[in-house]
């Protein structure tokens, strides 16, 4: 079992990490997942799954585009990338995310 | 917009939602084979890598449907199965559902009815472009504010040469014509023409299928005719332009063009129109006859009251100008309004009707929804329990109202297809024919609105009420909110009841009219007696002269009272036939011309010479016997009486009693304002004829031998002698005559176009048809309604005395006689019902005046209808409480008790 320390997603900010990993250019599902994991290092309990609904949810959204081709082993994957929407999403969860945690950070350094 | 994007993406995924389902299975196998083969290159073995990257995926099954949630309109999805859940519910009660639904389906079918109908008549547009700018231009007399009359040529021209709102105006009379299309003796038709100045075609601003309309210069007696007629008399022939019609005396006037088809008016339908030059118009300029019909387009932006204001202001210098306009005001209505005259109205109340109804069955249906409360309740309650959201369950019960609305919706559309028929039917010949009353989108549209919007009405109510009660209340069962919810279904029942009341009174005083009209005696015996009217060819001829009020003089030749009496002689003679008499209107079938007239050395006050009129009937012998009409003084006309004896004529007894209150008429000499008129002797009284049956009280009337009619008349007059009504009395059957009498009319002449043979009978009924309509529509409507709140009633009843089982059986074992039982339940009922008529009538007092004016010889509050509907409406209640009461008195008390 992995019994290593890991802490639940605050709501949302998958797709702000998503967007994040998104904004250097177009990857696979798997490669997202395997970013985010890597520059977790690990300390992120999400299952490589829910990605996927949360990929699609953005889909809908008009935040990402995807379109098939070939990954780097060969194979047929389905990139995705940023489109103009998403990007402004990006720099809107990245503000607001940031202002959150500076607030956590006050209230938790003066209690 | 972002909301509609994403609406226009779900939607696209909607259609390729298999490829979806693939891309995702590829999807996840590229992730996991990748990962795997990662893994394995790190040193796992082939299971083990398989195993951690499956477990590292998690749950396949919750991400493919998280997936495709994404993609879905969530509502719709949960909105389907609630539908599903909902057509599970209904299979499983089928008498709540089929009562529901048949009180849904009739209000939603009567609305949906009438809907057809305001669609057809008030909203679908006119056949003409910018038709709202179209107005006609009506003349109302001098205390006489409820008639609207044509325009004489003078007002025609004073209101052109003087307005400034419209942009141009078109005046057309109508005149009978004998014509036969195709020129020589071919049997002719008998067709309404249209005799129109120039403009009238500009104002309606369409175009002719074929050829053109007419010019100012056209000087040649040309014709445009109507779509009809090229179908009918020229087999839609291409070539029918420059072709000529036989107008009989008035001469061959040529084809120019087809108008299109619904082109018209005014009814009755046109089919020829011919050009009327202004300068022929000029001529007749002092003429008092309104016998245009006068149509204008307004200007772009011109409201029609601003041009009602500017009539308003023309009204008095347009009397100033001509003395025989001076009173007179003008009036303006839309083309639609003047179509269709008091329908509007009429259509509004129906409308008014039918939503009432509507209310009724979603006040039964809500009913129908509290009273499955008590057993719905322990199936909510317990879907609460297992974490239904309060808002889950109203939607849950909203889904199956939205099901019920919709299937009632269905069947309703199903009644109001199968009653369109009978509707269309009923509708006033008046309307132009292109009113065609269809279940078009627009239509189907609206019911299926309406129904939605019903189906929130009657499920809002118990749904909120439903979801709202404690839970363990609810699984107590506790009495409390039952009690709360029989309040409030007495309450809805009430206000059905009221609802009803209101119908059944309006309904009574419809019926009442009807009633009373239908006892009012014509004075004559219109059994037996058939009519035929025939146009008289090249009967008159114009002289070119104006008479001294100014209008043009014509010339009756002689011919006109010796083809008259030949035919006469011929119908009498027919098989069958008894007498027959020669007169100008049908009896009950038409307007009589009204003359002034006077008396020998009684000088009348300029405000008396109003008073003194009288219908005018120019008859041949033997109209009185034919009519048996009853002679009460003096002499009937006899064939001596003609235009060389002394001119006399008949009066009834209505003039009699008016003009010669103290004196014997008889020798007395009358003047009529007919021109050329002789002064007559009085040799008759006859009694009362009414012409109309509306009419309250018998008019003046006066009689006068056609054989003595002045050879020189109007030429409005001579125009209406150029059709003869043959009356005829028969022993038989009067239909069963009519070929018989027109093989004699045409062995005198075979060119005659013969029309309008009816039997007098016919024209009665075709007097009350309208209102017969009206009333039987608005009968079945309260009929429904009444159904439909004893329905709700009965069902409370029921229900009421299955809850008291219990609280009865104890009283009953305890001693209680059945009349105290039978009087406990019943007056539950009769509480609600008492309630409901109360309001029903007050509400009544204010609602009847709306049909005031189609009731005649009641008023809107009639005491009698009042207490008639009362009186039913209780017995009928009383009846749905019986069956209840009769069912609480069997109640065994053993069983009662052991029953909870």
């Amino acid at each position: 079992m992995d019994e290593r320390a890991t802490s639940e997603l605050l709501p949302g900010t998958l797709y702000m990490m998503v967007l994040r990993t998104l904004n250097a250019g177009p990857l696979h599902g798997y490669a997202i997942a395997r970013r985010i994991q890597e520059a977790s290092k690990g300390g992120l309990a999400i299952e490589d799954g829910s990605l996927y609904p949360a990929l699609n949810r953005m889909l809908v959204k008009g935040w990402l585009k995807a379109e098939w081709g070939i990954s780097e082993n060969n194979r047929k994957a389905r990139f995705y990338r940023l489109t103009p929407e998403g990007r402004k999403q990006l720099e809107t969860e990245t503000e607001l995310f940031t202002q959150l945690v500076r607030s956590i950070q006050l209230v938790m350094r003066s209690a | 917009m972002g909301f509609w994007k994403q609406a226009g993406r779900r939607a696209a995924y909607w259609f390729r939602r298999s490829e979806f389902e693939d891309e995702l299975e590829q999807e996840i196998r590229f992730h996991l084979e990748t990962r795997i083969e990662e893994l394995e290159r790190a040193g796992l073995s082939n299971r083990e890598a398989a195993a951690r990257a499956r477990r590292e995926f998690g749950s396949g099954a919750r991400m493919r449907e998280e997936s495709r949630a994404a993609w879905q309109f969530q509502w719709l999805e949960d909105l389907l199965t609630d539908l599903r859940h909902a057509a599970r519910t209904f299979r499983k009660k089928p008498s709540f559902t089929l009562t529901a639904l048949a009180c849904l389906a009739l209000g939603i079918g009567a609305n949906t009815l009438i809907f057809s109908l305001v669609d057809a008549i008030l909203l679908r547009s006119l056949p003409y472009p910018n038709a709202d700018r179209i107005v006609m231009v009506r003349f109302t007399p001098p205390a006489h504010s409820d008639q609207k009359l044509g325009t004489n040529p003078g007002s025609y021209f004073f209101i052109r040469e003087h307005s400034r709102v419209f942009e141009r105006m078109g005046a057309v009379r109508l005149v009978y014509q004998s014509v036969s299309p195709n020129g020589g003796d071919s049997a002719s038709q008998w067709v309404q023409t249209g005799w129109c100045s120039p403009g009238l075609t500009d104002v309606m601003g369409v175009k002719p299928v074929l050829g053109r309309w007419f010019s100012g210069y056209d000087r040649d007696f040309p014709v445009v005719i109507s779509y009809g007629l090229w179908q009918r008399a020229f087999g839609s022939a291409p070539d029918v332009i420059g072709r000529k019609l036989n107008f009989g005396s008035l001469g061959a006037p040529q084809v120019i063009g087809v108008a299109p088809p619904g082109f018209q008016t005014l009814d009755p339908e046109i089919d020829v129109w011919v050009l009327q030059p202004d300068e022929n118009l000029a001529l007749a300029r002092r003429s008092p006859n309104r016998v245009f019909n006068l149509f204008a387009r307004l200007k772009p932006g011109v409201t029609v009251a601003q041009a009602q204001a500017e009539m308003d202001s023309l009204a008095s210098p347009m009397g100033a100008a001509s003395p025989i306009d001076r009173g007179w005001s003008i009036r303006l209505d839309s083309l639609r309004d003047a179509y269709i005259g008091n329908l509007r109205q009429l259509l509004l109340i129906f409308q008014g009707a039918v939503l009432i109804l509507l209310l009724i069955a979603c006040a039964n249906v809500a009913s129908l929804l509290l009273a499955q409360a008590t057993t719905r309740h322990r199936e909510l309650a317990l879907r609460s329990a297992l974490g239904s959201s309060r808002g889950r369950v109203i939607r849950q019960l909203l889904a199956e109202n939205l099901l019920l609305s919709i299937l009632g919706y269905l069947v309703g559309v199903v009644l109001a297809w199968s009653g369109l028929h009978v509707v269309t039917s009923a509708l006033p010949t008046m309307l132009p024919r292109f009113i065609e009353v269809t279940l078009n989108p627009a239509v189907l549209g609206y019911s299926l609105l309406l129904s939605l919007a019903t189906g929130l009405i009657f499920g809002a109510l118990p749904a909120l009420h439903m979801s709202r009660s404690d839970l363990m209340d609810v699984l107590r069962d506790a009495s409390r909110s039952t009690l709360r919810r029989s309040n409030l279904r007495g309450a809805l029942v009430a206000a059905e009841v009221a609802l009803a009341v209101v119908l059944l009174i309006g309904a009574g005083l419809m019926t009442n009219s009807l009633l009373r009209l239908n006892l009012v005696r014509p004075g004559f015996e219109t059994r037996g007696l058939v009519t035929v009217q025939v146009p008289f060819q090249e009967v008159y001829k114009r002289t070119g002269i104006n008479t001294a009020a100014g209008g043009m003089l014509a010339q009756v030749g002689p011919k006109l009272n010796q083809v008259g009496e030949e035919i006469r002689e011929r119908l009498t003679h027919v098989p069958g036939a008894e007498s027959a008499a020669l007169t100008m209107t049908p009896p009950l079938g038409g307007t009589p011309r009204r003359f002034n007239f006077s008396a020998e050395n009684r000088p009348l006050a300029p405000s008396e010479q109003e008073a003194w009129t009288a219908e005018w009937y120019p008859v041949s012998p033997d109209y009185f016997h034919t009519l048996r009409i009853p002679l009460l003084r003096g002499r009937e006309f006899a064939a001596a009486d003609s235009d060389t004896s002394r001119p006399v004529a008949v009066i009834n007894a209505t003039l009699a009693e008016r003009f010669f209150r103290n004196e014997n008429p008889i020798g007395k000499q009358i003047q009529t304002g007919v021109v050329y008129d002789p002064p007559r002797e009085i040799v008759g009284i006859v009694g009362d004829v009414r012409q109309n049956r509306y009419e309250y009280a018998p008019q003046p009337q006066m009689y006068v031998p056609r054989a003595q009619l002045p050879q020189k008349m109007d030429l409005s007059l001579a125009q209406q002698f150029a059709v003869g009504t043959y009356v005829v009395r028969t022993h038989g059957d009067p239909a069963g005559l009519l070929p018989a009498l027109r093989t004699a009319i045409r062995g005198v002449d075979r060119t005659f176009a013969i029309t309008n043979s009816r039997t007098v009978d016919d024209y009665a009924a075709g007097q009350l048809q309208d209102l017969r309509h009206y009333t039987v529509l608005l009968s079945i409507f309260g009929g429904i309604s009444i159904l439909l709140s004893v329905a709700g009633l009965f069902g409370i009843m029921m229900h009421s005395v299955n809850q008291r089982t219990n609280e009865i059986g104890i009283r009953v074992a305890l001693g209680a006689r059945s009349g105290s039982i039978l009087g406990m339940v019943a007056q539950q009922g009769m509480l609600v019902i008492g309630i409901g008529i109360l309001c029903g009538v007050v509400a009544s007092l204010a609602l009847t005046r709306v049909i005031g004016r189609f009731l005649w010889g009641v008023t809107a509050t009639d005491p009698l209808t009042f207490v008639l509907v009362l009186l039913a409406m209780l017995i009928v209640g009383l009846l749905a409480c019986l069956v209840p009461a009769r069912r609480a008195l069997r109640i065994d008390p053993i069983l009662a008790l052991r029953w909870e």
